[in-house]
């Protein structure tokens, strides 16, 4: 049931992906993906059967050829007539054949990426926040972009380059059948192959690893220099940059080099092999024939098929390319979908409903890195309805305490409540469904302001937009925009002003009218008047609701009906602000008692610890 | 990625320690993750390692950028190639050879069957085996060197044309960083690139050499019996060419959605991977999922089109040679019957016309190359002409070390100039002064912080340093000189260290710690096990707002600029971080001009002066204690602030 929780705007046009990558972790790469291929294997099938039922039909069509030269030609026993309907018949079968196998081959293969895409999406998209702490986006972008496609590749086109290699054993057949000595003729430049295939191991495969790796890092460069332009500007850094894309970029261009240079030493060699068949089987064919043990017909088929077997062959070095890549691309896929979100439902957990807002952190330790601990013994607790400031020095872990309470991380020790239950009890989507969190960073998507309003509550309608809108002070400025709501804010946002984002921040979480509402610094770029009428929308909405309010303003703290001091990863005093002010000095020191001897001496800081 | 390695050994390296840091030092370092290959699978090792043991060891760049571009010209292909033409004339010839070699087979065969075989001459025979085996080797040869001396040409276009790129790139104002994602602008760097290497690696020879092989064919058939070349070409090639016009505009708007498609799959991807923290608290992954189901599917939709186009083009092609091959049949037998053609000679025919369908055969994947290259190039050269908004011009001179005057003359400005956001400003800040500008969210406080160091240009009057106009000198030495620190601190994936020196990378370790010192983040740093070389993850995220903030600071510092802009520089801190960072900047400030954009008004109490913007004009400008005096709109907002941010009682005590 915990749907009510995640509302859904948009109509589902396209179906969820049957298969899955669940397979055994330490199954071999295709048979994990097996189950995604399988989902499509009416098409898929019909697909490379239908390629292979061509092919096999497109073996006889030489051979008739040969025949027809033969008989109605050069010895004139049969007309020519009866050849010429069964190739036309050959040809128009390979025909309808072809086109409808290679269209659905296509297809396959772009379901294929469809299902890998959506499934990696989907599963990014219920990681938890230490995974994106760890992974960088470039990475990920990476990986479900180019991999899947070179995963995809391989998966739509190997059957196909196989069942021609499949063909080449049918046609080897056909030849013995005709004549064994040719057929061992024709077909002997094949076990060369084999060099192809050490070489190919030995020094195709690491440096086409070694040319992606470098792309990666020309992607890197250039990825982070485009994020980061405004600094890159601000110092005037350009140069630096150029000559760090110089230094990766001409390394990319020495490994294409090497890379170019091997493929020409060895692929016109395997391309040309069934050319170096073709030549021998003239010698030797030619000899034969002159001595009249093979027929010129014979000849001229065994020329056909060898003609035949040059796409498979060209196609075995590709195949062996893309085999590897795939299995590398595989692999960094698998690398996503293993990793198990480690915030997630447990078994039994029940969906959190009617909430009255009681809150409670018992005991809580908590820390990013394993050695270090942000928040060591944090105890508090919030009755329903009940305002709290937590003030702190920056870095004390006052974000951390929202993040925890929206269950962004689990907590090391100890526990934290909702209405007396464990957060770790309740389904995650029915938890944040009733914690609302104004984020320290207001960040905006490249929509319209009406959508990112309406973020978290897509089937929102306009009239609760702007309410919503209007409590955070921010309908007077998105009216006066040119397009008012449908005005698409740029990339981040960053086409409106850091005090206007704040708003569409604080209106986005008002529209979802969570009972517990967390405030991080939500107003830190807010002038005093505006923040005092968002403060006045504030209380009236705080009103019902258990709010955390987390500021260094003595106004944003006056909001509240208690104000708890956290240091050194605990709550080290609560009480109202002015008997926290009278008692303890290091709220004084975070906060206030500055004013009181107004604008600062140098002298101050001298003695400040 | 050699880079993203990763120390642990997990699948994950940890957060962008590799891939090349940002600092200057970042070559050196990029080469050395490069070579200590952390993440390279078990199975390539040895084979990684033995290609790296060839790498030349590379100078440091001794590259100069410049706001000039120094090649105005429009990108085209010879451009790109800038090969001389001697080089281009050995490169067709051996495309001729290789063509030549690869046909000689059928001839050779013909030869051998007719005047060999049936014409009883074994030294015939012998002599078209051996010819054969001979093209053969040609073919092996002359393909090496045709693929060896592409590749080269093309890795170095694709060098020379990254690096213009990029270097446009950093040209460019930050308005186009504004309105383009940058997901596509990465595109433009990465796919687009690689699909014009594609291009020229590939595609211009293989094209080519089915182009000649036409030719070729044709001219053998015609060489063969003029009357059954003829018969065969008029009635097989307006099929074929009909079919490749249709081909032809059926993939290119095919191609054109799919193109449309992909950007927005990756636009929908590389956004939900920003915001994903957003995503995640307001529950919104159902949704999220469904939406990129439905972009993913359009992409779909749009490769099923191509799929058809491409699923009859090659059948049908292939079809219409089997047609070919039944006329010549057809034809040819009558012919052989009365005579007047060699049995030697109608299998040749057949064989060649196979060899003139596979180049038509070939030309979906050909034409899907060029497709690419071409779309690529229209959009590198959009970029490449794009210019930017905020240019140098050729005679701009450097500025000399500036005093720190600043004047705005009479400036009004618009992001959409005909929507201004400042009206009318003068001002004019004194060399080494500390001004305050306060006013609503909105007003225009942070514009005015980015006119100063030119990131955007007035669109009405001028704004000068030290009487210099900004847009007569050049932007290097202008921005060396200021140091800005915008309201949210953008900060790489690196090291703390490489962040801190990211303005200044000479700077030294003192320098940095003392850095570190000023803005307050000893602790943090101390507390660190990897202290100034711990990672900090992309954007900063592994660190508090605050702390973002700090190192934004001591990044500036380090800077040591002459003109300081914090525009909200704080406003994530607690009081008492404020007061070491302020306390830090009365001392870093002697003799420089600060501008200070804030909504604590104790900024503004502290500073020389004190400028009131709203709506995008100067209402006030004065000292705190004169404009609480003048009674105006600063006395008004300052009230407001005292009563709500001051507690009383701490203030009156
Ligand atoms: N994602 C993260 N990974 C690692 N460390 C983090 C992360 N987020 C915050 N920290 C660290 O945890 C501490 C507390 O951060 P935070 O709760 O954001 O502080 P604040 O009190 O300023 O809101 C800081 O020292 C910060 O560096
Ligand atoms: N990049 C931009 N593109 C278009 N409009 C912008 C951009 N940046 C800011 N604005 C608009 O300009 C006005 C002034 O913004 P700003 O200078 O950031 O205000 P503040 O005084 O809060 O710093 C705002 O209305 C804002 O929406
Ligand atoms: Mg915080
Ligand atoms: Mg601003």
């Amino acid at each position: 049931m915990t749907t009510i929780f995640e509302p859904v705007a948009e109509q589902e046009e396209f179906a969820e992906a049957r298969g899955h990558l669940h397979g055994r972790k330490d199954a071999s790469w295709l048979r994990r993906m097996m189950p995604v291929v399988m989902s499509h294997r009416a098409m898929f099938f019909t697909a490379v059967i239908g390629s292979f039922v061509a092919l096999v039909v497109q073996v006889q069509i030489p051979y008739v050829i040969g025949r027809a030269i033969d008989r109605s030609l050069v010895a004139k026993v049969t007309p020519l007539g009866g050849y010429i309907v069964i190739i036309a018949a050959l040809g128009a079968g390979r025909w309808i054949l072809n086109l409808t196998s290679r269209t659905l081959l296509l297809k396959t293969a772009y379901r294929i990426e469809y299902d890998l895409r959506t499934i990696i999406y989907q599963h990014l998209t219920r990681l938890s926040f230490s995974f994106f702490d760890r992974v960088q986006s470039g990475e990920l972008m990476a990986r479900s972009n180019s991999d899947v496609r070179s995963v995809q590749m391989f998966l739509a086109t190997a059957p196909v380059i196989l069942a021609q290699c499949a063909v080449a054993v049918v046609v080897f057949v056909q030849m013995l059948f005709v004549s064994p000595a040719l057929a061992l003729v024709a077909m002997s430049t094949m076990p060369l192959i084999a060099v192809f295939g050490v070489q190919v191991r030995k020094r195709l495969f690491p440096i086409s690893w070694l040319e992606q790796s470098l792309l990666a890092q020309v992607a890197t460069a250039a990825d982070e220099n485009i994020n980061g332009i405004r600094v890159v500007k601000g110092f005037a850094a350009e140069g630096q940059q150029v000559r760090r894309m110089y230094s990766v970029a001409r390394r990319a261009r020495w490994v294409v080099v090497q890379d170019a240079n091997i493929r020409a030493r060895w692929s016109p060699f395997l391309e040309n092999l069934p050319r170096l068949a073709q030549a021998l089987l003239l010698l030797v064919g030619g000899w034969m024939a002159y001595d009249g043990s093979v027929s010129v017909g014979t000849l001229v088929t065994f020329n056909a098929y060898i003609l035949m077997l040059q796409p498979p062959f060209r196609q075995l070095g590709l195949l062996l390319m893309i085999g590897q890549r795939a299995k590398a691309s595989a692999q960094r896929i698998f690398a996503i979908v293993d990793t198990e979100p480690e915030i997630r439902d447990r078994p039994g957990s029940i969906d959190l409903i009617d909430c009255r807002g009681e809150l409670e952190f018992d005991n809580v330790t908590f820390g990013y890195r394993r050695d270090t601990n942000v928040l060591e013994g944090f105890s508090l607790h919030l009755r329903p309805g009940e305002t709290i400031a937590l003030v702190g020095r920056s870095g004390s872990g006052k974000s951390t305490v929202g993040r925890l309470l929206a269950r962004f991380y689990d907590v090391d020790e100890g526990t934290v409540r909702v209405d007396g239950v464990d957060v770790r009890r309740v389904t995650v989507a029915s938890l944040r469904h009733h914690v609302g969190l104004v984020l320290d960073e207001p960040f905006l998507f490249s929509m319209s302001i009406r959508d990112n309003i309406a973020f978290g509550r897509p089937d929102a309608s306009l009239a609760d937009v702007i309410a919503a809108a209007t409590a955070a002070e921010a309908d007077g400025f998105v009216r006066e925009l040119e397009h008012g709501y449908d005005t698409i804010v740029g990339e981040r946002g960053y086409t409106l002003s850091g005090g206007q984002r704040q708003r569409i921040a604080i209106a986005r979480t008002l529209l979802v009218d969570p009972p517990i509402l967390v405030l991080d610094d939500a107003t830190s770029a807010i002038d005093a008047h505006i923040e005092q009428l968002i403060h006045g929308a504030l209380k009236e909405a705080m009103k019902n609701r258990t709010t955390i309010i987390i500021g260094h303003r003595v106004s944003t703290i006056r909001l509240a009906d208690r104000v708890a001091v956290l240091d050194g990863g605990r709550i080290v005093a609560t009480g109202t602000h002015t008997e926290l002010l009278a008692t303890e000095p290091l709220y004084g020191e975070i906060l206030a008692a500055v004013l009181a001897e107004g604008p600062l001496g140098e002298n101050d800081i001298e003695d400040a610890p | 990625m050699i880079g993203g390695a990763s120390s642990g050994g997990g699948v994950w390296g940890p957060a962008g320690l590799g891939g090349g840091s940002m600092s200057g030092g970042g070559s050196v370092k990029a080469t050395a993750d490069g070579k200590g290959f952390a993440e390279v699978p078990a199975e390539l090792h040895d084979g990684v390692a033995k290609i790296l043991a060839l790498e030349p060891e590379w100078e440091e760049p001794e590259l100069k950028f410049s706001h000039q571009p120094a090649d105005r010209r429009p990108l085209t292909v010879t451009r790109m190639l800038s090969m001389r033409r001697l080089a281009i004339i050995g490169m067709l010839l051996v495309l001729v050879v290789e063509t030549a070699s690869l046909q000689a087979g059928p001839y050779l065969i013909q030869v051998g069957l007719d005047r060999g075989v049936l014409g009883h001459d074994r030294s015939v025979l012998i002599t078209a085996g051996v010819a054969s085996f001979v093209a053969v080797i040609v073919t092996v040869l002359v393909s090496a060197l045709r693929g060896a001396w592409t590749g080269r040409i093309a890795a170095r276009a694709m060098f020379r044309l990254r690096l213009r790129v990029f270097a446009h790139l950093q040209r460019l104002s930050m308005d186009y960083y504004t309105n383009e994602k940058a997901g596509v602008i990465l595109t433009r760097m990465m796919s687009d690139i690689q699909a014009l290497q594609t291009l020229l690696q590939d595609g211009y020879a293989q094209f080519f050499m089915q182009f000649l092989t036409l030719l070729v064919v044709g001219g053998v058939l015609v060489h063969y019996n003029v009357e059954l070349a003829l018969i065969t070409l008029v009635l097989v090639v307006p099929a074929l060419v009909a079919l490749s016009a249709w081909f032809r505009s059926a993939s290119d708007r095919g191609y054109l959605s799919v193109r449309n498609a992909v950007a927005a799959v990756l636009g929908d991807l590389s956004e939900t991977l920003q915001g994903i923290r957003v995503v995640a608290a307001y529950n919104r992954q159902k949704q999220n999922v469904i939406h990129h189901r439905n972009v993913v599917g359009e992409y779909r939709q749009a490769n099923d089109y191509t799929a058809r186009i491409a699923g009859i083009y090659a059948p049908t092609t292939e079809f219409i040679g089997l047609v070919g091959q039944v006329l010549i049949l057809l034809i040819g037998g009558a012919m052989v019957r009365r005579g007047d053609l060699s049995v030697g000679v109608l299998t040749a025919f057949v064989l060649y016309i196979g060899a003139f369908f596979q180049p038509v055969q070939q030309l979906v994947q050909t034409y899907n190359m060029y497709q690419g290259g071409k779309a690529a190039m229209v959009k590198l050269r959009e970029l490449l002409d794009t210019d930017p908004t905020v240019g140098e011009g050729v005679d701009a001179y450097d500025l000399p070390q500036v005093a720190g005057e600043i004047v705005f003359e009479d400036v009004t400005f618009g992001y959409d100039p005909s929507r201004p956001v400042l009206h009318h400003v003068d001002l004019r800040l004194r060399a080494g002064e500390t001004v305050a500008f306060v006013g609503p969210t909105g007003a225009g406080k942070s514009t005015i912080a980015k006119l100063v160091p030119r990131f955007y240009d007035p669109t009405q009057g001028r704004v000068l340093i030290d009487g210099h106009d900004l847009r007569d000198v050049r932007l290097k030495s202008l921005r060396r000189q200021l140091g800005v620190v915008p309201q949210e601190p953008f900060l790489f994936a690196g090291s703390i260290r490489d962040n801190v020196k990211f303005a200044r990378p000479t700077a030294g370790d003192d320098e940095v710690q003392e850095a570190i010192d000023l803005v307050g983040l000893r602790e943090l740093v101390d507390s660190l096990p990897d202290g100034l070389d711990t990672a900090v993850h992309e954007r900063g995220v592994s660190l508090s707002a605050g702390e973002r903030q700090l190192i934004a600071l001591a990044r500036t510092f380090v800077a040591r600029p002459r003109v300081l802009v914090l525009d909200e520089a704080t406003s994530n801190l607690d009081l008492m971080s404020e007061r070491k960072v302020e306390a830090a900047l009365d001392r870093i400030l002697e003799g420089r001009t600060a501008i200070i954009v804030a909504h604590r008004l104790t900024t503004a109490m502290r500073a020389d002066r004190v400028i009131v913007i709203d709506e995008g004009r100067v209402v006030e400008d004065g000292t705190h204690a004169d404009l609480l005096q003048a009674n105006g709109p600063y006395a008004t907002m300052f009230k407001i602030w005292a009563e709500h941010s001051l507690d009383n009682s701490a203030y009156r005590d």
